[in-house]
């Protein structure tokens, strides 16, 4: 079996919860009009009824077909994306996150202040932040795009298409072009694409691509 | 001799509290937090406001140094007490300001 990479969304319960839903619907999307084989997929043990609590979206990319289907948590995540940056003071994002993995955080603070928070962050390949909020201006766009119903936004309306413009440029998995024809907000993809910041840490593995 | 008891007769987590205690250290909410409310003390005028209006009860009255004492385990960041407070004494800062306050749960409850 080829191997999976796993892509683990952090956000906040119905405030931020459209927006990280977007980002691995969106990034499985455009990797699947690569000719890869994606799962993607909201959050299973996590609580994503309430208001600001800590929920998970998940995303797996693989270029052959992934077999994992019944387990719903990605537990050795190579990519951590957290889309509001004060989750890394509650919870320990990189659980489970095998050597050089990368972290993609939503701030506009620099990457040193924010690894202050992160103890274990030797583990980490690169970290990369791009300032989706003051990009796109808008942090929730939809409540009832929460909840299934109707979705008047479109897919990556939002802080989503500045973080999706990232995760494409950093992690070199999907291309721009293909994430523009899916998501609503493309000059926002288009500004988060350039203006993400990078800082690697060590030489990734030979599977890893940590770009920019 | 300790009792054992099969993994799959467990209660769930948080269903019984030792009693009496005034906060449940099992579980710790403050990771919910995205901003801190921060008291100027001087402005506030200790009319309790904030005490009567916190839904999880996250501050109290200290008798001994007369000022209000907030709770950051519990505090989910709500700003009910900014919105109420009358003397204006509370001001809401991002949680990232602060070096305190890290608890890095190892999963969201």
């Amino acid at each position: 079996m080829a191997k999976v990479t796993e892509i683990t969304v952090w956000t906040r319960g119905v405030v931020m919860d459209k927006e990280a839903r977007d980002i691995a619907n969106a990034f499985a999307q455009a990797a699947k009009k690569e000719g890869k084989f994606v799962q993607a997929f909201d959050n299973y043990e996590d609580l994503p009824d309430r208001v600001l609590v800590t929920t998970r979206k998940y995303v797996r990319i693989s270029d052959e077909e992934i077999e994992m289907k019944y387990l719903y948590t990605n537990n050795h995540p190579d990519v951590v994306v957290i889309v509001e940056p004060t989750i890394i003071k509650g919870i320990n994002v990189l659980r489970g996150m095998p050597e050089g993995g990368l972290l993609v955080i939503n701030t506009n603070r620099q990457i040193d202040y924010m690894l202050k928070f992160i103890p274990n962050a030797d583990v980490l390949g690169a970290v990369a932040t791009v300032d989706a909020d003051g990009i796109s201006g808008i942090r929730t766009v939809d409540f009832s795009g929460s909840e299934g119903g109707v979705d008047a936004a479109g897919l990556g309306a939002g802080i989503a298409a500045p973080i999706l413009g990232a995760m494409a440029k950093v992690t070199g998995m999907v291309k721009k072009e293909n994430l523009a024809k899916i998501i609503s907000d493309v000059a926002a993809m288009d500004r988060g694409y350039n203006e993400v910041k990078l800082q690697r840490f060590r030489k990734p593995r030979a599977e890893y691509f940590w770009g920019g | 001799m300790a009792i054992k008891i099969p993994k799959d007769r467990e209660v769930p987590f948080g269903a019984i509290t030792p009693a009496p205690v005034r906060q449940q250290e099992l579980f710790i909410t403050s990771n919910w937090r995205i901003v801190r409310p921060v008291i100027d003390h001087e402005k506030c005028t200790r009319c309790l406001t904030c005490y009567t209006s916190c839904p999880d009860s996250c501050w109290s009255y200290n008798e001994k140094e007369d000022q209000m004492e907030w709770n950051w385990k519990f505090c989910k960041g709500c700003q009910i007490c900014i919105n109420e407070c009358p003397a204006d004494s509370l001001t809401a800062v991002p949680e990232l300001d602060f070096e305190d306050g890290v608890i890095r749960l190892e999963k969201p409850f």
